[in-house]
């Protein structure tokens, strides 16, 4: 079931102001963030943030049609490189 | 023979359940047309007048999106997902359950059918 409209996009509030300085200082630094839970808002797009999967932060360019998504989903927490004596799957 | 949405033939058949014959028209759409046009749903195929043919495909073209524009949009949007890189797109790649389902086992209908393990020795007594 969807979340109900009222509520609206859930994101964790600390996320806001962190864009927002990003954004004010102009530099294309990566913002670092834990918050994959948070909906990517229309105002994040063009920044780059650091989603963080548990190990290592990944680098998400935020573009337009990523509205409405969350972070996490961008930021792979499993690594799968295949079964052994599987000849076709490349290691990574 | 009656041709509705491009390509569907499905004669001698009730209305409704010939008008699923149509790709995008399932059992709630077919109803909800017959009862647009108030065409009785006993009603076959081929006891349809020219009109009620001509009324039937005016609507469907109007109102439903159908065949190949609906497989188009379909396409698209798993075309979204995938440039997007998030984790539906992953699995739609890698042709793997995209809804959280158990893979352990089953989800055989995206994996496709089993193949057994290439290069594997066989346990010789």
């Amino acid at each position: 079931m969807p979340r109900s409209v009222w509520k609206g996009p859930f994101v964790d509030g600390y996320l806001l102001n962190k864009a927002e300085v990003a954004r004010a200082s102009s530099r294309n630094d990566i913002i670092k963030i834990w918050t994959r839970r948070s909906t990517i808002l229309p105002q994040f797009v063009g920044l780059t943030f650091g989603v963080y999967n548990g190990k290592k932060f990944i680098p998400v360019q935020v573009s337009e049609n990523m509205v409405g998504h969350k972070f996490g989903e961008f930021s792979p927490t499993r690594t799968f490189t295949g079964h052994s004596g599987d000849k076709k799957a490349k290691r990574g | 023979m009656a041709r509705i949405a491009g390509v569907n033939i499905p004669t001698n058949k009730r209305v409704p359940i010939s008008l699923r014959y149509i790709y995008g028209i399932g059992p709630k759409n077919a109803v909800e047309i017959c009862d647009k046009l108030s065409i009785p749903h006993e009603r076959r195929v081929n006891q349809l007048t020219d009109d009620e043919v001509l009324r039937i495909r005016e609507l469907i073209d109007r109102d439903y999106r159908v065949e190949g524009d609906l497989r188009r949009e379909v396409a698209m949007n798993i075309k979204r997902l995938m440039d997007m890189a998030c984790y539906r797109g992953l699995r739609h790649r890698k042709g793997l359950p995209v809804r959280g389902q158990r893979t352990h086992t089953n989800a055989r209908t995206r994996k496709g059918k089993a193949v057994p393990i290439a290069g594997k020795k066989k346990v010789t007594k």
